[in-house]
């Protein structure tokens, strides 16, 4: 079969005409190749294109060119120093975020540290000190150390006892209270530095119901105020006072 | 396209190194091959430099129903040598053509040629390959 008549822009495309069917090609070049298929030019043109095209494949690549590519370096751009590393915004961005977290978790860390049994209670009741007013309690001008009687004989609160180095300070007024999760809890306002004292159930464990003891006095801080808290006969006492460890740390000699 | 590595290693890496710093002040054409078109006349820069091969009328025969044999019998080297001795632009347009990487409109821009030049180069292509290979290989042609 013969070439069909094309007019001279589609025997210039026919010329150029893809040799394998993978190749896509405009619209122009696909209706000539379709006039033109079945021909004995077209069909002898893309044998041979297809013959050489194989061969062409097969030409191999001189050694010394194929190493261009293996070269690590194929352009070499200027190297990324230390100094540029760190002015990177992400860089710079990565490493506050790290330093903030490392922060928050040494934060959290060193807070763990310091925690004891009944130390969130002991911190809720640093903040009921710092909010409460003297008119909020009952009058009371005695020693400290005489209130243990009339918390058993009014509220029937068993070892809420003052330790003895509170026990001889003045107080001004006290009161018994139920806190958020109802426990019995004894406020003493002091006239010394005009101290709080509290006394409240020690915590226990949830399975056994044992008292979870600790040795000694440990300190607490909330909201600007120092808390020294100890335990005796599963009754948790705190001293609380406006500051620092070192106003409580006068009255307490022999802490541990 | 040059007939000598080191000259070409030294394009091909003038050519990446150009486009590199191109890229690194965001100044990269967005027109597509525009890296393949700036090594070619990188290398067409290179060759002007040198002697030219005097200009000779090739020999054209019609393509052979045994052609397709007759290539088979050539060496890849041979042909990669006739390929290369063709005058520009017609080597750019045999080269382009039978890397089968491209069609042929991808080939007009690339080597900045028209619709006729192209086909005159690639017709003539063929017919002088196929009167090399008469040449080369007479006996085929009774087969």
């Amino acid at each position: 079969m013969k070439v069909p008549k094309l007019s001279r822009g589609q025997r210039a495309l026919l010329n150029c005409a893809p040799f394998n069917q993978e190749r896509s090609t405009d619209r122009a070049m696909r209706s000539t190749v379709a006039r033109a298929a079945g021909s004995v030019e077209l069909a002898g043109q893309q044998n041979f294109d297809r013959a050489v095209a194989e061969l062409v494949r097969l030409i191999p690549v001189p050694p010394e060119t194929a190493e261009w590519f293996l070269e690590e370096d194929l352009a070499v751009g200027s190297k990324l120093t230390w100094k540029k590393m760190v002015r990177n915004p992400a860089v710079v961005a990565i490493s506050i975020a790290v330093v903030v977290i490392a922060g928050v978790f040494v934060f959290q860390l060193l807070g763990r540290l310091n925690d004891f049994p009944g130390s969130a209670t002991a911190r809720k009741l640093l903040t009921v000190a710092g909010s409460t007013r003297p008119v909020m309690l009952d009058p009371v001008s005695t020693e400290a150390g005489t209130l243990s009687d009339l918390f058993f004989m009014k509220h029937g609160l068993e070892h809420y006892d003052v330790p003895e180095e509170f026990a001889d300070f003045r107080t001004i007024g006290c009161r018994v209270f139920d806190d958020e999760e109802s426990r019995r809890v004894a406020q003493i306002w002091l006239a010394e530095k005009r101290m709080q004292l509290f006394l409240f159930p020690a915590e226990r464990d949830a399975k056994t119901g044992a008292v979870l003891r600790f040795p000694g006095w440990r300190y607490i801080h909330q909201e600007g105020w120092a808390g020294a808290v100890t335990e005796h006969n599963g009754v948790c006492f705190m001293a609380a006072i406006r500051g620092g460890e070192k106003e409580l740390a006068a009255y307490l000699p022999n802490k541990q | 396209m040059l007939g000598d590595s080191s000259k070409a290693q030294e394009v091909f890496h003038t050519t990446l190194r150009e486009a590199t710093l191109r890229a690194a002040q965001g100044q990269l054409p967005k027109e597509p091959f525009w890296l393949f078109r700036d090594a070619r006349w990188r290398c067409l820069q290179a060759t002007q430099a040198e002697l030219q091969p005097e200009p000779l009328k090739l020999e054209e025969h019609d393509l052979a129903p045994q052609a397709a044999s007759q290539i088979e019998r050539l060496d890849s080297s041979q042909l990669a040598i006739w390929i290369s001795s063709a005058p520009e632009p017609q080597r750019t347009a045999l080269a382009l053509f039978y890397l089968n990487e491209f069609d042929y409109g991808e080939i007009l821009d690339l080597a900045e040629l028209k619709l006729a030049e192209l086909s005159r180069f690639l017709a003539q292509g063929r017919r002088q390959l196929q009167a090399w290979l008469n040449a080369k290989f007479p006996e085929s042609r009774t087969v």
